[in-house]
């Protein structure tokens, strides 16, 4: 009881902050994340992985679940469930020319992930036997306004970004050499 | 004739001759540099740039998190907005430093400068308002309400028309400058952003960010008469000086597509850096476009065919917006 009492006081609160949080605003002054990594495995087998856009979750391990509506040609969308909840992505197009998808925040979840709005690219190019996966992102603070709270903050988006992106390169490496 | 007189006729003669031979892109001779200064954000630097010898001549400190910036018409000043600190920089050009900085609004965004350098327009981003600002003193002299996050901004001063580019609220806000009354809005596509009118001033062009097109208004109507597909997130703007063309950046393309006015049509692409954001035509008809993520410009000669960045300027981290100043 007393711990249902709880998750509901809980949900309530975050659905007042949700309220006065600005809603789908981008503040003025973007930041970035970008990561590199080498995996022993071939660039068209990593594509492979990286262009099933609705299959995120079989190698990212922040990725508890994913909802796909769309498939993996520009104009689908997931929505990944996180440890503190859901987010929505978009993908805006898919070059296997230059093994290269880029994608954006559909549905913000400051719970979730500390962003208001980011775009994303990830790349695959072959080097030597291998390949070389450049993940980059532009974002925004997750409250734009000029003076945010330590969790919602330039620094805190920056960690978060850069920890989902490190961790998921991770992820993509040990899941290509498994193979 | 002086000697004196004689010589320096003798050396401008030289001058001319040297850049008639060499030219070949109109409308010419008359531009021996086109000075950019560039905003680099995650730097808090502003970059003066030399487009036609792709060199720098100055880097400038600022306060943190610059945004947009615009010059004075005689190239004296240049006006720095910083959202996150609600603070608008003067720059003295001349002597390469800030000479001062002023509070203005809540998080001042857009910046232009009008009534021959004594006055600003700033769009306020949080306060969705258009404030005009005495540009000596840096003190409000009026403001009127606009549509959610305003952004970008340009100016018709023969007209007296102001044009902003309401993110939020996907539309721009047409003001009458002299009564400072807003006299229309304009839907839009998704999250306008930045814009640039024609020389003419008869059309708006409008870069929605979100919807990946570039929407032209016909400023005589104020009615949108064309949405363009352009690339992934457009950021930036910009039209030449015969307005025969406008160039606009892709931002999560990595691209630059120009425009045909005449039949709204797309007629060339070029690859340029990664991020690139704003973009400006100068004088001389060089296209600049900054690279956000590449700390880099791409400076590239419009008429070319296909069109490519013959230069590259390395600039300090993160340059977004740019300002022509005047020689």
């Amino acid at each position: 009881m007393l711990r249902r009492l709880l998750i509901a006081s809980g949900l309530l609160l975050a659905s007042l902050l949700s309220c006065l949080l600005p809603a789908a605003a981008h503040g003025p002054t973007p930041q970035r994340a970008d990561e590199t990594i080498v995996i022993e495995a071939p660039a068209d087998q990593v594509w492979k992985l990286v262009s099933a856009f609705g299959s995120i979750g079989d190698w990212h391990p922040l990725v508890k679940k994913v909802a796909v509506t769309g498939g993996d040609a520009a104009g689908g969308e997931r929505t990944l469930t996180l440890a503190k909840g859901d987010v929505t992505e978009g993908l805006d197009e898919v070059d296997p020319g230059a093994r290269r998808i880029s994608y954006r925040l559909l549905k913000e979840n400051v719970e979730a992930i500390p962003v208001s709005f980011y775009t994303a690219t990830i790349e695959v190019k072959p080097t030597g036997a291998g390949s070389e996966v450049t993940w980059s992102a532009r974002f925004y603070r997750a409250d734009t306004t000029n003076e945010p709270p330590e969790e919602l903050n330039d620094a805190a988006a920056i960690a978060a970004m850069t920890d989902f992106i490190k961790q998921g390169l991770a992820g993509l490496k040990a899941k290509a050499a498994g193979k | 004739m002086s000697v004196a007189l004689r010589q320096r006729l003798a050396r401008r003669a030289v001058l001319l001759a040297g850049v008639l031979l060499c030219g070949g892109f109109a409308p010419g001779w008359a531009y021996e540099t086109d000075v950019v200064a560039v905003v680099s954000q995650q730097a808090g630097v502003v970059t003066l740039v030399d487009a036609v010898a792709a060199s720098v001549l100055a880097a400038i400190n600022v306060p943190r998190v610059p945004a947009a910036i615009a010059a004075d018409p005689a190239g004296r000043r240049l006006y720095v907005t910083h959202p996150d600190l609600g603070l608008v920089s003067r720059i003295d050009v001349a002597g390469r430093r800030v000479e001062a900085s002023f509070s203005v609004g809540k998080e001042p965004f857009g910046i232009t400068v009008i009534e021959g350098g004594r006055t600003l327009l700033v769009s306020d981003w949080s306060d969705d308002a258009l404030i005009r600002v005495n540009a000596a003193t840096g003190r409000e002299t009026g403001r009127v309400a606009v549509g959610k996050s305003p952004a970008g901004l340009v100016v018709d001063e023969s007209a007296g028309r102001a044009y902003v580019a309401d993110r939020e609220s996907d539309q721009v806000s047409v003001v009458d400058i002299a009564t400072l009354r807003r006299v229309a809005t304009v839907a839009t596509g998704r999250a306008p952003f930045a814009l640039a009118l024609s020389p003419d001033g008869r059309e708006l062009y409008v870069a929605n960010v979100q919807s990946n097109e570039l929407s032209i208004i016909d400023t005589a109507t104020d009615r949108e008469a064309a949405r363009i597909r352009i690339g992934l997130m457009p950021y930036g703007v910009a039209v030449t000086g015969d307005g025969a063309r406008v160039a606009v950046t892709s931002q999560q393309s990595g691209k630059v597509a120009v425009l045909d006015r005449a039949s709204r049509q797309v007629v060339a692409g070029m690859k340029v850096g990664e991020y690139p954001e704003g973009a400006l035509i100068t004088a001389s008809g060089r296209l600049v476009v900054a690279s956000w993520a590449d700390d880099s410009l791409c400076i590239a000669e419009l008429r070319a065919s296909p069109p490519a960045c013959d230069a590259q300027v390395m600039v300090p981290a993160g340059p977004r917006m740019m300002a022509p100043l005047a020689p």
